[in-house]
């Protein structure tokens, strides 16, 4: 489903190539998987993450997801390509502050012009299973780390994006709340089969995902 | 987007309400503002044409340059006749304006000698109320002098005195009589009020062989705002190329002049009162805008463009910009439309500004619709030009940066 073939990425600081980010990347998602993108900080794991959704632009190679090869599109097709088929959890949440849990959940598929009671429906669904039903009418300032990362995560799979991108999604959890949330993460994607690549390099998801690609200075070092 | 921005102004009360505020007081006060320039304005000119000038008058070409009886207007019942039947027309009244030699027993004075009919000239002119001594002319075509005050000063006369005049009569023949001083008036205009003096024309046309003649026919009009139309219709209606027919604005080109001026420093007084009102909001604008850039980050990365961050801004500024002007137009317009029909008494206005020709201590303020509607535009306006700055600093950021933001 995505698939990278000799990706680079440098960082610039001025004339001169600072840092070679991303080195000859090449990696394939399937459909489904529940994968994570492993390895120490500055290693390179959200930069790919970032690329791989469209946020952030490559020096060479091709991203493809299916057959549409993604890194070289406008950045209003790249806008519309995160809109329409991918789902973001941050490691801050970035939820709309002035937006209660329920608007916040169905945000995106209000966007994509789902029917209200379309929306309504699949909002509950979500609540219910990542047991925030009872906060739908709560401002998100109101809500725990946990609980708004679980928030978060609803947006992200609310309109059932082809993948997940979630970028150190337990970082600013304690155990029990990056426990709970792996656990409801790893119920979506078997309930709903959206593939799911996390940037991380906590323990807990590790014992989740079901492939873990590790990286190191840049480069791919095990799938 | 509607739906965002609206939970956006009530979410962030303290840009929303000084942005509400700062629109409602800026249209508030300029509605009013305007209102009571134009209705200044508007003051003005009445009682200037309330003194003599009239909306029309009609000459023929020369007069008003050259003068002198070689330009005077013949036929003028044949006009008149003409004049009833053109829509727009109120009133008129000839009037044949010499320039002669008024002495007393000891001093004389140059002056303009007016024979004027007085029934009429009461539609026409402020004349008789400017009346402070003695009598107005009575319309017996009697030689009764009514004389401006400064210009009895000037000839040391009272009333019942004897003035003696001498000057040119239509055929350019030598004129002479001895008038009666029965009235004096005072407009408030020095030059008038000491070189004007008024006689009925039933006396005066005999004595200066002016029957049928004048030097001008003053026109009043139902309107003043068709004034233009109506110069139109009278001009086709005369048909006669030796004929000129002015309004007000070319009579009175130096009011017009000085109004211009004076609306052109009102609007720069006002033009920078909005320049403040206009940068604290663009600054409360950017200040919000600014905290908010990892909300816009969020925004974008999960699929909105930046045409979009541009719509949602621009609902927010429409939102309250409208609210604001809901509230504030109508109030300005009650305030404008009450001291139309109520106008502000300022007492002794009319002797402060008397060489202006004001001759009343009521200023109304002008109600029109219109210049409400522009007023209303131009605030519209300004408000959304505020918030072009804080689109063009937040999608200066691509969706990662804005999303580092702190």
């Amino acid at each position: 489903m995505i698939r990278l073939q000799n990706v680079n990425k440098y960082y610039y600081r001025g004339e001169e190539r600072e840092v070679h980010a991303l080195k000859e990347i090449n990696l394939e998602i399937k459909k489904g998987e529940f994968s994570l993108l492993s390895g120490p900080s500055g290693c390179g794991k959200t930069t790919l993450l970032n690329a791989i959704g469209a946020l952030d632009s490559i020096d060479s190679g091709e991203i493809y997801l299916d057959d549409m090869e993604i890194s070289s599109l406008s950045e209003d097709a790249r806008t519309r390509l995160r809109l329409n088929e991918m789902g973001f959890v941050f490691q801050a949440y970035n939820l709309i502050p002035v937006l209660n849990v329920e608007e916040n959940i169905g945000f995106i598929m209000k966007l994509r012009g789902f029917d209200e009671d379309v929306i309504k429906a699949r909002v509950q669904e979500l609540a219910s299973l990542l047991e925030i039903d009872t906060k739908l009418s709560s401002l998100p300032s109101t809500l725990s780390g946990g609980q708004q990362q679980r928030v978060a995560v609803a947006r992200a799979v609310a309109p059932k994006p082809k993948i997940i991108l979630a970028d150190e999604p337990t970082a600013n959890l304690d155990s029990k709340n990056s426990k709970t949330l792996m656990d409801m993460m790893r119920s979506l994607n078997e309930k709903e089969g959206i593939s799911v690549l996390f940037a991380s390099h906590d323990e807990y998801v590790m014992r989740y995902v079901r492939r873990i690609i590790e990286m190191n200075d840049g480069a791919i070092v095990a799938k | 987007m509607f739906f965002l921005a609206l939970k956006n102004i009530l979410f962030y009360k303290g840009r929303s309400i000084t942005t509400f505020a700062l629109t409602f007081f800026s249209t508030f006060s300029f509605i009013v503002y305007v209102a009571m320039m134009d209705g200044s304005h508007n003051s003005i000119l009445h009682n200037a044409l309330k003194v003599y000038v009239g909306a029309i008058e009609i000459y023929e070409k020369g007069y008003r340059e050259i003068g002198g009886n070689e330009y005077l207007l013949y036929n003028v019942h044949k006009k008149e006749e003409i004049l009833k039947n053109i829509e727009g027309v109120s009133s008129f009244t000839s009037r044949y304006e010499t320039y002669g030699l008024l002495s007393s027993d000891e001093y004389s004075s140059a002056a303009m000698v007016v024979g004027i009919n007085p029934t009429k000239e009461v539609q026409h002119s402020q004349l008789k109320n400017a009346l402070i001594l003695g009598e107005y002319l009575d319309g017996s075509a009697n030689n009764c002098l009514y004389v401006g005050s400064d210009l009895a000063k000037r000839l040391h006369v009272k009333l019942d005195s004897k003035v003696s005049f001498i000057g040119s009569a239509s055929d350019n023949s030598f004129a002479a009589d001895i008038f009666k001083v029965c009235g004096m008036f005072k407009t408030g205009a020095y030059e008038f009020d000491s070189s004007s003096a008024f006689i009925d024309r039933g006396y005066f046309d005999t004595l200066m062989l002016s029957e049928d003649m004048a030097s001008y026919i003053h026109v009043n009009v139902t309107d003043l705002s068709d004034v233009d139309l109506i110069q139109q219709k009278i001009q086709a209606a005369l048909d006669d190329p030796k004929l000129e027919v002015l309004t007000w604005k070319t009579l009175m080109a130096s009011m017009v002049e000085a109004m211009k001026v004076d609306s052109i420093f009102g609007y720069i007084s006002i033009s920078l009162f909005f320049v403040v009102i206009f940068f604290v909001i663009m600054i409360f604008s950017f200040i919000n805008a600014s905290s908010r850039l990892r909300e816009f980050g969020t925004l974008r990365a999960i699929g909105l463009s930046s045409a979009n961050i541009n719509v949602l801004l621009f609902y927010e500024i429409f939102i309250l910009s409208t609210l604001a002007i809901i509230l504030a137009a109508p109030l300005g317009a009650y305030v404008a439309y009450y001291f139309n029909a109520n106008p502000i008494i300022i007492e002794g206005m009319s002797e402060t500004y008397k060489e202006y020709g004001i001759v009343s201590d009521e200023l109304p303020l002008s109600f029109d619709l219109f210049t409400i509607a522009w007023n209303v535009g131009i605030v519209y306006l300004l408000n959304f030009l505020s918030i072009l700055y804080p689109m063009r600093f937040i999608n200066r950021f691509k969706p990662l940066e804005a999303l580092k933001h702190v």
